[in-house]
């Protein structure tokens, strides 16, 4: 599929003020493709960075953890092999965890992860956010 | 009685409707789920009328489904005692008659139809007056009173009387 298609879906996402959610289940990382029926168009990664630096302060790492890398990496492939558009050009890749692993290398996986802290409040990081590091110690993201 | 109010639903989406078409998706599937239900505590959803917001999702785990809260208006039908409704016969037999009142069906017993309409059985049962002149069988319109309802979680089923002034047949369909 192609990427700019989907451009409005992971560049959406930014935009919302947060807002408690009422779900049960401590679930970590909340699906924010419904944002893109907030902004009819895809916004521009400009609004979106005055958007970030609005958020209060979040204390925990701006890495991401292996736990997460893992969960996201699972989850993303698991919706993509149930037919979920893919958000990056592919090149012949079929296998739906490698695909998952170039989107979460071009950071298009509209994820938020939700990191829950003892105390019970939570953080919400982009997983485009995150600095993410692979077991051969390669870094993505973090600008 | 109508109400129109706002109520709250859990959609869960599945992954291959993910993409530039989610809220559209969500707001049929929405459709197709609730319109035409009934709750034992609203009543019937007759139609939605708008969708006022659709909030974040939620991955589930181990489904890769995402469930998004949507809260929406919708024409809600409600019966409470007491309440007079016209309603269309749909059977008669010697126990009384059923009516239709959209999707609530409501029974009326031949204790609760006055005492001077009598069961006429035959190819098309019915209950008459004495005289003939006023006549219920299928297809009539009648308007009657709620005396009781029972509500399941599903389902709502009530009892009506037209033992009561004004009511009774309002037209007959022979005579149109």
């Amino acid at each position: 599929m192609a990427d700019e298609d989907y451009n409005d879906l992971d560049m959406g996402y930014e935009d919302e003020p947060p807002e408690p959610e009422i779900e049960e289940g401590a679930e970590e990382d909340a699906e924010n493709i419904n944002n893109d029926d907030i902004n009819g168009e895809p916004i521009e990664t400009e609004e979106k960075e005055e958007q970030e630096q609005k958020e209060a302060a979040r204390k925990t790492s701006k890495y991401m953890t292996k736990y997460e890398r893992a969960r996201i990496l699972g989850t993303r492939a698991l919706q993509i092999s149930m037919n979920a558009p893919v958000m990056v050009e592919l090149e012949g890749e079929t296998d739906p965890l490698e695909i998952a692993m170039k989107e979460l290398r071009e950071r298009k996986i509209p994820f938020t992860i939700r990191r829950y802290l003892p105390d019970g409040s939570y953080e919400d990081w982009g997983v485009d956010e995150l600095i993410v590091e692979d077991s051969w110690k390669r870094q993505v993201g973090g600008d | 009685m109508f109400f129109h109010i706002v109520l709250e639903r859990n959609m869960q989406l599945h992954p291959r409707h993910f993409g530039r078409n989610l809220r559209e998706h969500i707001i049929s599937k929405l459709m197709k789920d609730v319109e035409g239900t009934c709750s034992g505590r609203h009543g019937f959803v007759v139609a939605i009328t708008s969708v006022e917001n659709i909030g974040k999702g939620l991955i589930r785990d181990g489904t890769g489904f995402v469930t998004f809260p949507v809260k929406y208006q919708c024409v809600v039908f409600r019966p409470f005692k007491g309440e007079i409704l016209e309603a269309v016969v749909s059977m008669v037999n010697k126990m009384g008659f059923f009516a239709e009142a959209g999707p609530v069906q409501i029974f009326v017993s031949n204790h609760l139809i006055p005492d001077d309409m009598e069961f006429q059985s035959g190819d098309m049962p019915n209950y008459t007056t004495s005289d003939g002149s006023v006549k219920i069988q299928k297809d009539s319109e009648v308007r009657l009173k709620i005396i009781g309802t029972r509500v399941d979680a599903t389902e709502i089923f009530c009892i009506g009387t037209i033992k009561d002034d004004f009511l009774g047949v309002i037209n007959d369909p022979t005579t149109i």
